[in-house]
């Protein structure tokens, strides 16, 4: 699930997970299906995968948070 | 109990479960895995919500599960010690929904709503005993 908001791009959660751990830091340049997060639910790993190019702005979880469906991952600009 | 429903918003109640062989989705029957199976999570949820209309409900009262909706998100070994919690987010009448989470540990598992109803103890049970008489 993902959005664009005034240039940026957010990817949002699915589903309910758990997240797992985080493969991208601030600053840092993504590329088309780069794995960025890995998450947790229904009983399995989730890698969630850009699905856009650009730097990433802001990383709005953390190891160990739960997310609901819709909830904002990261945003890339 | 209708004229206090609204009051048990916000009571919470907890259960809590140390997995075991007969936990397990191959011993449970809805699996072919080892690991802790679904419907005892639904049960610990359950067990929860009674938990926490333990004090709330007259004598002659109880309360039966009418709707389940769990999102279980996580895989629990035998030994995992798990913690369930469940809160009334809702009152309608006689129908209360509960919101409950499920966590191994620090890690959530299972997280949902449940709906039970409060009946009147002797007048379901014999309802339930005509219904099966009948069928």
């Amino acid at each position: 699930m993902s959005s664009r908001s005034s240039g940026a791009y957010d990817i949002r959660a699915e589903m309910v997970a758990n997240v797992l751990s985080i493969q991208v830091a601030v600053g840092e340049q993504v590329s088309f299906g780069q794995q960025v997060l890995l998450l947790e639910s229904m009983k399995m790993e989730i890698p969630v995968l850009s699905d856009a190019v650009g730097a990433v702005l802001e990383i709005a979880v953390s190891p160990g948070d739960v997310v609901q469906e819709g909830d904002l991952l990261i945003r890339v600009s | 109990m209708s004229d206090t429903n609204s009051q048990l918003v916000g009571v919470v109640g907890f259960a809590s479960l140390t997995v075991r062989v007969a936990d397990t989705a191959v011993a449970l029957g809805s699996g072919d895995v080892p690991v802790l199976g679904t419907p005892r999570v639904v049960g610990l949820a359950e067990a929860a919500c009674v938990a926490a209309l333990l004090d709330c409900l007259a004598p002659e009262q109880t309360s039966v599960g009418t709707r389940i909706e769990i999102d279980h998100l996580g895989s629990s070994e035998v030994g995992a010690v798990l913690r369930a919690s469940a809160g009334v987010l809702s009152v309608a009448g006689s129908k209360l929904i509960f919101e409950i989470e499920v966590h191994d540990g620090s890690r959530l598992i299972a997280q949902g709503l449940i709906t039970r109803v409060v009946v009147d103890r002797l007048s379901f049970l014999a309802k339930a005993a005509g219904q099966s008489r009948t069928e």
